[in-house]
């Protein structure tokens, strides 16, 4: 314990001294959360929908009025050709094509059920999923309020708060994810490296250390530097663009660190498999790249494609990112996350399963 | 007094090649101890073995009185190293690298005391990587001493310095081996043999070829009727060098 905290001591003030690795781990961060705060990148405004009503029946009325009260959706009754021909010119996001034999009942044995025709532009891709999600919820809700006798309310509710959210909200939690990401895999990799590669691990192996001290004083730094990075978001977050943190700030940082746990496995085994400091951002960056755009960063996790979402669902970034947000913008409790918690602590012991596998002090 | 390091028909190899072919030799407690031979000749192999770095396929290793293979940590403990193309972690100091290894023995030690022995006191706040080569050779000898080892390992300690910084750590060496310290190095300079150590043994293709003090060697070599085929000169280059530039040490 008492080597730990020296050996701490001393690596987090070689850190600190570290003026490249300061700016990668504080400045870098803080441009991604205000380059896209400020120019709203991700902020797609409204999704502009056509529908055409073939039925024209009750319950496709009730189906549109619903689709027209949420502010998301920009909602105008147009027929099928003439949407097509907006779609193509990309004045439309998506059309809504009700079928003639559209009711809002239970299905008998043996009949179909009616299907609803969804255009969406792929271009807007953004705006389509968005759109396509409100969709898929409000047939739901009204699947279930017909058989369940649940009030239709209910979809109003949820899609109004849905759409309060501004998008530095939504952003934040995403910055914190995929930083503390960035910096647990590439703060280890990197240092761990270039140490085994100039001979600094060997010097330290020809002493008595023991190696679990050394790892965690190791660990213990990149603890604190996250915890600094974290704090210095939240407070750029809070102080420059006003965010909301809903929940607490306490389960907040519970989750961060446990994500930086999570990162730093992953970190370490890749430091210990790589021989040359070539190699690491090769594999960092094949690591991290598909989490950085698959993971609900910048935009929805949705917007990854719909054929690798079970995939991206289960990242690592995926699940810190969902507890992170889901604490930020709904006020979740630790326990509320507990899912995607266990979905960390089984990335962290694979990852540290891998990283004791991989890691060697004599491979020089 | 038992020898402090004990070598018994050691064997190393590396896939086909064998690095160390069975060698036997002992250190005497207090004496400079040079392993000498060239590039490949299973130097280094020998050495790291000895620190407990790597480990060996056959015969036996004692050091300081614990047998290598059973407890490679019991002879980290007891031994100083300095190893050759290593460094230290970065964006220290030089008082806190000494502090660092310190820590990695979990030993409080006198940091200053320790560079004021290697004369780098006055560079106890200076970035470690800021360091000229001798300096940064004189460090690592600090760092290998913050457990006053009883025997220290230096692995060509002084490949790379001007003649200046040489000179100044032989002085160093001979300082610590008049405070009762086994030294133990490997060198590719003759002349640093000759000047420094008790015995060498010299080692060629995984084998020791001789083993005695240098003067012994030099005489048996004369008395198979060896002659210089050039006529020693009374002064060479280097003489030359230090008449000219003088012993004072450069890089401080």
């Amino acid at each position: 314990m008492r080597q730990t905290v020296r050996l701490f001591a001393l690596l987090l003030r070689g850190y600190l001294r570290d003026r490249t690795a300061l700016f990668f781990s504080l400045i870098v961060p803080l441009m991604l959360m205000v380059i896209f705060g400020y120019l709203n990148l991700g902020d797609f405004g409204r999704v502009t929908v056509a529908i055409d009503d073939q039925a024209k029946n009750q319950s496709s009325a009730q189906l549109v009025q619903i689709l027209e009260g949420i502010p998301t959706l920009q909602v105008t009754e147009l027929s099928t050709a003439e949407a097509l021909t907006k779609l193509r010119r990309t004045e439309l996001d998506m059309l809504i094509v009700i079928p003639k034999d559209f009711v809002i009942a239970p299905a008998r044995p043996g009949q179909t059920v009616p299907e609803l025709v969804v255009y969406g532009d792929d271009a807007r891709p953004q705006q389509v999923a968005v759109g396509r999600q409100i969709v898929a919820q409000v047939i739901d809700r009204l699947s279930f309020a017909v058989t369940q006798t649940a009030p239709v309310v209910a979809v109003k509710d949820e899609s109004v708060q849905g759409v309060r959210l501004r998008y530095v909200d939504f952003l934040v939690p995403g910055i914190l994810g995929v930083n503390i990401m960035q910096l647990a895999i590439f703060s280890v990799a990197f240092a761990l490296v270039a140490d085994k590669q100039r001979g600094v691990l060997r010097r330290i192996m020809a002493t008595p250390v023991r190696v679990p001290n050394l790892l965690a004083a190791h660990v213990l730094t990149r603890l604190v530097i996250a915890t600094g990075q974290v704090a210095v978001l939240l407070l750029v977050a809070l102080i420059l663009f006003n965010v909301t943190i809903v929940g607490g700030l306490v389960p907040l940082v519970i989750v961060a660190l446990l994500g930086t746990i999570l990162f730093l496995t992953i970190g370490f085994a890749l430091a210990g498999w790589a021989t040359t400091e070539n190699q690491v951002p090769a594999i960092a960056q094949l690591i991290t790249l598909p989490q950085f755009f698959f993971s609900g960063v910048f935009f929805s996790k949705n917007a990854a494609p719909e054929l690798i979402r079970p995939v991206t669902n289960l990242l690592p970034l995926t699940l810190l990112n969902d507890a992170l947000r889901e604490i930020s913008v709904q006020g979740a409790t630790l326990w509320d996350v507990r899912t995607q918690i266990l979905g960390l602590l089984i990335w962290t012991v694979a990852g540290f399963i891998l990283a004791v596998r991989l890691f060697r002090f004599e491979k020089f | 007094m038992p020898p402090i390091v004990q070598v018994n028909d050691l064997r190393k190899r590396y896939g086909d090649i064998e690095a160390v072919r069975g060698i036997s030799f002992f250190v005497e407690p207090g004496e400079v101890f040079g392993l000498l031979g060239p590039n490949g000749a299973g130097k280094t192999t020998t050495v790291e073995i000895l620190e407990g770095l790597r480990k060996a396929d056959g015969g036996s290793a004692n050091v300081a009185g614990v047998d290598v293979f059973s407890d490679p940590s019991g002879v980290k403990r007891r031994i100083g190293v300095q190893l050759q193309a290593s460094a230290f972690p970065d964006n220290l100091t030089a008082r806190e690298t000494v502090r660092f290894f310190a820590a990695c023995y979990d030993l409080e030690v006198d940091e200053l005391a320790l560079l004021r022995q290697v004369e780098l006191e006055e560079r106890a706040g200076q970035a470690q990587a800021k360091l000229s080569g001798g300096q940064r050779q004189r460090l690592s000898i600090a760092t290998a001493l913050v457990n006053q080892p009883q025997v220290l390992f230096l692995d060509e300690p002084t490949t790379g310095l001007d003649p200046q910084a040489r000179r100044n750590l032989w002085d160093l060496i001979r300082g610590i081996q008049s405070r009762g310290t086994t030294v133990f190095l490997t060198t590719h300079y003759l002349d640093e043999a000759e000047i420094l150590c008790d015995r060498v043994a010299i080692m060629d293709e995984g084998n020791i070829v001789a083993l005695d003090p240098p003067r012994k060697l030099i005489d048996d070599l004369l008395n198979r009727g060896f002659t210089k085929p050039v006529l020693q000169q009374k002064a060479n280059l280097e003489d030359v060098f230090l008449d000219l530039t003088g012993h004072e040490i450069r890089d401080a």
